[in-house]
């Protein structure tokens, strides 16, 4: 056989660093990319043009430009303004480019919501403020729970891209053992390795939460 | 029974409303004494839910008057807001909110808009399942309930505002035949309270029980009413004539 399972095996746990670095990449990226998507979409929703046409500037340019694009102009782009470390910059950069896709998340799942709700919140007399909150935020936050999910495995996986930069994540990881070894194909399965694992639990506890919050759809 | 006073609880003069080119009320007059109950018919399309939703302003219309209470209320500000705590109303298709218990559906408004102590609205809401029947529900979610069931939780939901009138848009015409008749029990039991009540229904056993006076609207303008007697058995319009002709 020409290549070495057990090398798999042996060096599997030598990766635990820079898994770590991949789960911090991607958590603060989503973290970022759920703050701005949330303003985002309600830009996207609003009937002011103040607020309607920068959110709609933003998302066609993030979702209308490569990734790996937008996290060259944030690390090398903008070193000639202000000089980022490579960690920082793929957050600000997987940030930014999440935010658009779960603005658009957001703003789907709102605009999901049958009117019906916000007449029957406003002909109590609630204010604008009070029906978004109470009444359908909660009900499209559980509708944009799937596609959430989907979302945040996909920015997992695209965190990968901060190899680029040369932050020491997994795939940089893998890279460097492998063309240090020859053994490129064990390195890489043990990468590959980690990020199903850490996708597969993603996906479970989305679809826990999901499950969880189906309490009231329940017959 | 004379349960009318000469205080006029809903006041609309000269409400127009379209939808781009489409008119769909004419200039309509209309004012409900307290207590009074008064019922709108007419096909569909002639206006009538456009009617109601202007009154709570869930439809902006072009011009026109209206008053609730004795006070007119405009556009912007607080005013809206403030009007219809003290306007309850009904839809056709519910609108209860899926997310919350029965109980949390009535007692929502008291605690978000009236700034109600929670242990207070709780109490309240209570009596008013049990008002329409349904105290054994508190706990469910919508989603296990009948439509009537469902329009019942809508109805103490709105009453929970204590409101001064209530506006009902066709609060049975999604229902199943069978499920209509609590649904009207509740109606009427309120109408003996002595509610004021604006009722868009296609239900005429109703409007000629419970009604003192019924309206029949086509065309986007209203053009007959009077006591239930005069409309449904001597109608004077060839139109309303028609369409009761139709429908009776």
């Amino acid at each position: 056989m020409v290549y070495d399972l057990s090398i798999v095996v042996e060096k599997f746990p030598i990766f635990i660093p820079a898994a770590v670095q991949t789960l911090k990449i991607t958590a603060a990226s989503i973290v970022f990319g759920v703050i701005i998507g949330l303003v985002v979409a309600f830009g996207r929703i609003s009937k002011c043009k103040l607020f309607y046409f920068p959110a709609t500037l933003y998302i066609t340019v993030i979702r209308g430009t490569p990734i790996l694009l937008q996290l060259f102009i944030v690390y090398f782009g903008l070193a000639e303004i202000v000089r980022l470390d490579p960690f920082p910059s793929a957050v600000i950069a997987f940030g930014t480019h999440n935010g658009a896709y779960i603005a658009e998340i957001f703003r789907g799942a709102i605009k999901s919501i049958d009117i019906g709700q916000m007449e029957a919140a406003r002909s109590l007399g609630m204010t604008q403020f009070q029906a978004m909150r109470r009444i359908i935020l909660p009900q499209a936050l559980k509708r944009a729970i799937p596609p959430l999910g989907n979302q945040f495995i996909i920015a997992t996986k695209d965190s990968s891209l901060a190899s680029a930069i040369s932050v020491r994540e997994l795939l940089l990881k893998s890279q460097q053992l492998g063309s240090s070894t020859y053994r490129f194909m064990e390195y890489f399965i043990i990468a590959g390795i980690y990020y199903l694992i850490i996708t597969t639990i993603l996906g479970y506890l989305v679809h826990r939460l999901e499950r969880r919050l189906a309490v009231s759809d329940r017959l | 029974m004379n349960k009318r006073s000469d205080r006029k609880m809903v006041e609309v003069k000269g409400l127009h409303k379209s939808f781009g080119e489409l008119e769909v009320l004419k200039g309509i007059d209309l004012s409900v004494a307290e207590g009074e109950v008064v019922v709108i018919i007419g096909p569909s399309g002639s206006g009538k839910s456009t009617l109601l939703r202007c009154i709570n302003f869930l439809e902006k219309n072009q011009s026109g008057e209206i008053c609730i209470d004795g006070q007119l209320i405009e556009h912007g500000g607080g005013h809206i807001n403030k009007m219809r705590q003290n306007v309850g109303m009904v839809f056709q298709h519910f609108n209860l909110f899926p997310h919350m218990t029965v109980l949390q559906n009535v007692s929502e408004g008291p605690i978000q808009v009236r700034k109600m102590s929670k242990r207070h609205a709780v109490t309240m809401a209570e009596e008013l399942l049990d008002k329409v029947g349904l105290a054994d529900k508190k706990n469910e979610y919508p989603a296990m309930l009948s439509g009537g069931q469902k329009q019942r939780v809508a109805i103490a939901r709105a009453l929970a505002m204590q409101p001064k009138v209530m506006l009902f848009d066709e609060p049975t015409s999604a229902l199943d035949p069978e499920l209509v008749g609590e649904v009207l029990a509740v109606m009427k039991e309120l109408a003996r309270e002595g509610m004021t009540m604006l009722v868009v229904t296609h239900e005429m056993g109703f409007a000629r029980e419970v009604a003192d006076r019924v309206i029949f609207m086509d065309d986007a303008a209203i053009v007959e009413q009077g006591i239930p007697e005069d409309v449904f058995d001597n109608p004077k319009n060839e139109r309303t004539q028609a369409f009761l002709g139709q429908i009776l």
